[in-house]
């Protein structure tokens, strides 16, 4: 008896440690491409890849596309807590810049704008969901820098919005540059850019920095005065100005941006064909405003002579060889930018949906107009 | 036939052949048993490292050099600092809350805990309420509650105010006298550090003259005054090893003096208080597990109320009382953690922070949990150890 319990545990601990050395990509939880090969950025502390890992990604089915198809709906991990980028509203719903963004990459996919799953993350835990797989994709006014794209397995896509790092204080305490604050109290959230920038600027000035989790802690310590400074991106203190419960005429934001702020999608290293599914989505919408096509006007493009536009409906080209539908091979089916511009509009649209002067934000294009019109929104042709 | 020899078939005790010999058996399972459990750790170990290097993740704890990248509230350290240093700013802020904590919970609790037994209504209705209390909330809730309904209801940063001229109070920070090192501070520290060793030799030396001949020991000024002697005089001869600083006010800048962080006093105000509510209830149990007969004969023996409490219950409370108490100081530790939520460098928010400016996550936060085991374990020690000499006492 005893000795029948003895083999039958002997037999499944053999088992075991057979599997483990046939198998060596084991993995758990979400069963995404193991592509450690192709990255090459992301490969620090010169530890080898095994050899058995590199799999193809594209026609075979195996990217994150499939899965993502397969489920029905793309998982983005978002922000809730900043008015204009990221916020959810008192009945639920959510708004924003980045949060429209989520819904052209699921029109882009599934051609319906809610078909997205939206994870709100906080700063600190963004990168590890990212690389831990729990999001398909990461758009949380997230700043593009060279360690994000290295050390944290991440790939950034075209820049969504041009930002910069600035101060916001109090009306009322005088402060007009950044050296006014030395020997004060600054607050800032974990995690961020934000930090790194503050103490680079700062090198020279005495401060205390107040790092906290979430905003809401952190706004209630900038109101009772525990800080003389709060910093963060100036989009991001824009938001909270304009939601603030004494009036966004109590704060002021300082002149001075002190940092380059880049904000745009990002997704897992290691899967170029999402990758630039997400990139083009970005792209499409920029070329939308470019050519004029707006949320509402896309059906009137049916006979338009411009092969720009056709391109990029979707519709039928006639040349000498016959009738074609141009297919860029990004792995979705032609018309595809047709339901993004339909479900969210064209760049311009969102912006100003969200962020844009009429908005509670009132911020201008300045930095974030199109190349035409002076600004650093440019994108590649859509041919 | 069996007359003469002692060695007969059915006395000779038989070895069972090693298959279904039961020492051999318990062996194997155990050898089994081992190898099991150490596939299982393997698999597992090798399961991450794999994962984290198809990520692109590495495995190694090389962060510990890399340059920590921001300044941290209260402390020196510039941006460039390693990782490593910050750490260890971290594990002292954690130090400062649980040396500052743990003796007034301590204290908070006894009280709390035998005055829920007093005879006075008042004092035993108030301290049930104070359980009740702080024992059903969640500490994270406190800790918040502490911060904004406290803290931040204090003057704001830019203008604090200035009590008797000796305080600089501010919702930020708290500045008190103090005192400041100058010349000969380490040699006077050692001095002191010296006369407190030879002040417990003393202490056992009273005793020990009372238990043999009877007389009164006098123990505590025969030892805190040698202390006191010895340290005024070398304080005199050193010179001036500490000069007293009161904080003052000049704009934005208070020089002298010690200062605390309004976040250090929120989160160990609501801990200590959370934590105080359940030593109470575990001193109460335990003054109410000593046998009846204990206190009956304190009474017959004249001894007032305190008396009795201070000579026969509460020696014997404290022995039962100690185990659980030991717990509530490791919970009080953990719960320190929570100080990220009001931004209160401790060991955790230095590396969350950490993680968010890219070190990477597994390693970083194996270091947090093996410091918070160091952290554990020598509390545990240390309480162990008195626990031990405690439990000697008894017949």
């Amino acid at each position: 008896m005893k000795l029948r319990l003895i083999a039958a545990l002997a037999a499944v601990f053999l088992l075991a440690a057979c599997t483990q050395a046939a198998d060596t990509t084991t993995t758990v939880g979400t069963p995404t491409t193991a592509d450690g090969g192709v990255t090459t950025t992301a490969d620090t502390g010169g530890s080898t890849v095994p050899a058995g890992e590199t799999t193809t990604t594209g026609a075979t089915g195996d990217g994150l596309l499939a899965e993502v198809q397969a489920r029905g709906s793309v998982r983005c991990g978002i922000n809730e807590a900043v008015p204009g980028f990221g916020f959810l509203e008192a009945d639920g719903t959510r708004s924003g810049f980045d949060i429209d963004f989520c819904r052209a990459v699921a029109a882009a996919i599934f051609g319906d704008p809610e078909a997205v799953e939206f994870v709100p993350l906080t700063a600190q835990q963004r990168f590890t969901a990212l690389q831990a797989g729990e999001i398909d994709v990461l758009i949380r006014n997230t700043t593009y820098t060279a360690s994000r794209d290295g050390g944290e397995g991440a790939t950034f896509l075209s820049t969504t919005f041009y930002d910069g790092q600035g101060m916001m204080v109090r009306a009322d305490s005088g402060f007009t540059v950044l050296e006014d604050l030395a020997n004060t109290a600054i607050c800032v959230l974990s995690g961020t850019t934000t930090e790194l920038n503050l103490a680079t600027r700062f090198v020279d000035i005495p401060y205390e920095p107040l790092t906290f989790e979430e905003n809401d802690v952190l706004q209630e310590a900038f109101v009772a005065g525990q800080c003389d400074g709060w910093t963060s991106d100036k989009s991001q203190l824009a938001g909270v100005r304009s939601a603030f419960p004494e009036g966004p005429d109590a704060l002021v934001i300082l002149e001075e941006t002190f940092s380059k702020e880049p904000l745009g999608p990002a997704v897992r290293d290691g899967d170029s064909q999402w990758a630039q599914i997400v990139d083009w989505v970005v792209n499409v919408t920029i070329i939308a405003e470019e050519l004029g096509i707006e949320s509402g006007n896309v059906d009137t493009f049916a006979d338009t002579e411009n092969l720009e536009i056709r391109r990029l409906l979707g519709l039928e080209i006639e040349s000498d060889e016959g009738v074609a539908v141009f297919n860029a091979g990004l792995g979705l089916d032609p018309g595809w930018p047709a339901d993004v511009i339909t479900a969210v509009g064209n760049y311009g649209e969102i912006f100003n949906r969200n962020v844009g002067p009429d908005s509670p934000l009132g911020l201008e294009r300045e930095l974030n107009a199109l190349w035409t019109e002076g600004g650093l929104i440019y994108a590649p042709p859509f041919r | 036939m069996a007359t003469g020899t002692p060695f007969s078939p059915l006395m000779t005790p038989a070895r069972p052949p090693f298959w279904r010999n039961v020492k051999v058996l318990r062996a194997v399972i155990q050898i089994i048993a081992l190898l099991g459990v150490g596939v299982v750790v393997y698999v597992l170990f090798f399961n991450v490292t794999n994962n984290l290097r198809a990520r692109g993740i590495r495995t190694d704890f090389e962060f510990l050099d890399q340059p920590f990248g921001v300044r941290i509230a209260g402390s020196d350290l510039s941006p460039g600092a390693p990782v490593r240093a910050a750490l260890i700013n971290g594990v002292k802020n954690t130090l400062a809350l649980t040396v500052v904590g743990l003796p007034l919970l301590t204290i908070l609790g006894v009280l709390v805990g035998v005055g829920r037994l007093s005879a006075n209504w008042l004092v035993s209705k108030v301290s049930t309420v104070y359980v009740e209390i702080l024992r059903n909330l969640p500490p994270l809730l406190l800790i918040v509650f502490a911060f904004q309904a406290v803290i931040l209801r204090l003057p704001p940063a830019r203008s604090p105010v200035t009590p008797f001229g000796w305080f600089v109070i501010s919702n930020l920070e708290t500045h008190v006298p103090g005192f400041r090192a100058g010349e000969g501070y380490a040699t006077f520290i050692s001095i002191v550090g010296l006369a407190l060793a030879v002040g417990a030799l003393v202490w056992w030396w009273r005793t020990r003259v009372q238990q043999e001949a009877g007389a009164p020991h006098h123990r505590w000024a025969w030892s805190l005054g040698l202390v006191a002697v010895v340290a005024t005089i070398a304080y005199l001869v050193i010179g001036r090893p500490l000069t007293i600083t009161l904080p003052v006010l000049t704009g934005r800048v208070v020089d002298g003096g010690f200062r605390g962080l309004g976040a250090f006093f929120a989160v160990m105000g609501a801990l200590v208080l959370y934590t105080s509510s359940h030593v109470a209830e575990i001193v109460r149990g335990s003054i109410q597990a000593v046998p009846k007969g204990q206190t009956e004969a304190a009474s017959a023996l004249a001894l007032s109320g305190f008396q009795r409490l201070r000579f026969v219950v509460l020696p014997q409370a404290l022995r039962t009382a100690l185990p659980p108490v030991i717990n509530q100081y490791l919970n009080y530790v953990k719960n320190t953690s929570l100080a990220i939520v009001v931004g209160f460098a401790e060991v955790t928010l230095i590396a969350f922070q950490a993680i968010g400016n890219g070190q990477p996550a597994p390693q970083v936060i194996i270091t947090l949990m093996a410091a918070y085991l160091v952290f554990s374990l020598v509390i545990s020690l240390i309480i162990n150890v008195l626990n031990r000499r405690l439990r000697m006492v008894t017949r």
